[in-house]
């Protein structure tokens, strides 16, 4: 992840949701810079190049901010309720040679032996965060599935990470399990285990009802 | 019968207003892929049990179904030709409230292609227009 973008920014001055939504009518992202010990700068910037660049892969921007060049990696991306457009971005200050704490999504290579077998693979954890410096930041973990049985699960431990990374997910965190999949439920199954209607824990028992009137 | 909830405090509930679109239960968590709902509706037991046998029978013990609704919400029917008073009628049904962005069912070990085809069987059998949706690894 070596390669850099390079955006174009304008310093917000007016803030609130309400000037935030006229940004997006405009085509604009507004987002937010921090870090370094220095005071947090609220921007903009062209909506379609960033998120252009962000599906090629970048996560560095260089970032023209009033003149004043800044290298900023992408913290935290916000999307909206549908999950469609990016409404909102996190951007930290970061130098070239500095180590961060990132997380990093996992990337399944091969089929496993499971498959063969009628197993399918569960994906308890999708990323693993890891410690490395900021131009060695990889855009996905690989993970070779090839000998992955019934019955076997690969934990973060296992994984075998990229020069300079260290994990600090949890090594005992589970990340994927290979395991047949159980029989689906016939209706008259799910019906049979359903009770005939839900216990309440307020109802007062039959006497005590009674006994008042 | 249909799903309901095995415990409740209080078994009649107040009909109430389903404002916003959803905040959670919007992105897909446990599968590869899913069906979010785009309208706000309520979404019966009997729908949701519905759904699961359209996607089950369709894969065939392959893949893995994900139910991301349940009907904790209970609604009351007068019966027909009733005259109106009489205090509030018995359970009708149970059902789950749904709000735009809500992803409804999802779908794990199988390919996009197979994914797809049983999520529009699912979506057939929903009482709101739904889309396909893949889960994001990355920011992007």
């Amino acid at each position: 992840m070596a390669q850099r973008a390079v955006i174009k920014a304008e310093i917000r001055t007016t803030l609130g949701s309400k000037d935030a939504l006229r940004l997006r009518d405009k085509g604009k992202l507004p987002a937010i810079v921090y870090g370094h010990k220095k005071e947090p700068v609220a921007i903009s910037f062209d909506v379609h190049g960033f998120v252009e660049d962000l599906h090629h892969g970048h996560r560095l921007f260089d970032t023209d901010m009033g003149g004043k060049t800044e290298t900023l990696l992408v913290k935290d991306i916000q999307y909206d309720y549908l999950g469609k457009n990016v409404i909102h971005a996190d951007m930290v200050r970061v130098d070239l040679g500095e180590t961060v704490k990132v997380k990093v999504s996992i990337e399944l290579r091969g089929t496993s032996k499971g498959s063969h077998e009628g197993g399918i693979i569960d994906e308890h954890l999708d990323h693993l965060e890891i410690e490395c410096k900021v131009v060695n930041i990889p855009d996905v973990i690989p993970i070779v599935v090839k000998d992955l049985d019934v019955g076997d699960s690969i934990h973060a431990g296992d994984v075998e990470l990229p020069a300079g990374a260290k994990l600090l997910t949890d090594p005992k965190a589970l990340l994927l399990t290979c395991h047949l999949v159980a029989a689906a439920k016939t209706t008259e199954e799910a019906e049979e285990e359903m009770p005939a209607g839900p216990e309440v824990i307020t109802e007062k028992p039959a006497e005590e009802e009674g006994g008042e009137e | 019968m249909a799903l309901m909830p095995k415990r409740v405090k209080y078994r009649k509930q107040q009909r109430g207003k389903m404002k916003g679109n959803a905040n959670r239960t919007n992105f897909v968590a446990f599968g590869e892929y899913g069906l979010q709902a785009l309208e706000r509706h309520w979404i019966t037991g009997r729908q949701i049990e519905a759904g699961r046998i359209a996607a089950t029978h369709f894969l065939h013990r392959e893949g893995k179904v994900h139910i991301r609704i349940f009907p904790h919400h209970s609604y009351t029917a007068k019966p027909l030709e009733q005259r109106m008073g009489k205090g509030k009628a018995e359970i009708a049904g149970w059902v789950a409230r749904v709000k735009p962005g809500t992803i409804l069912y999802e779908i794990g070990g199988v390919s996009e292609e197979v994914a797809k085809v049983a999520l529009l069987r699912v979506a057939h059998k929903m009482p709101v227009r739904c889309r396909f949706v893949t889960r994001r690894h990355t920011l992007a």
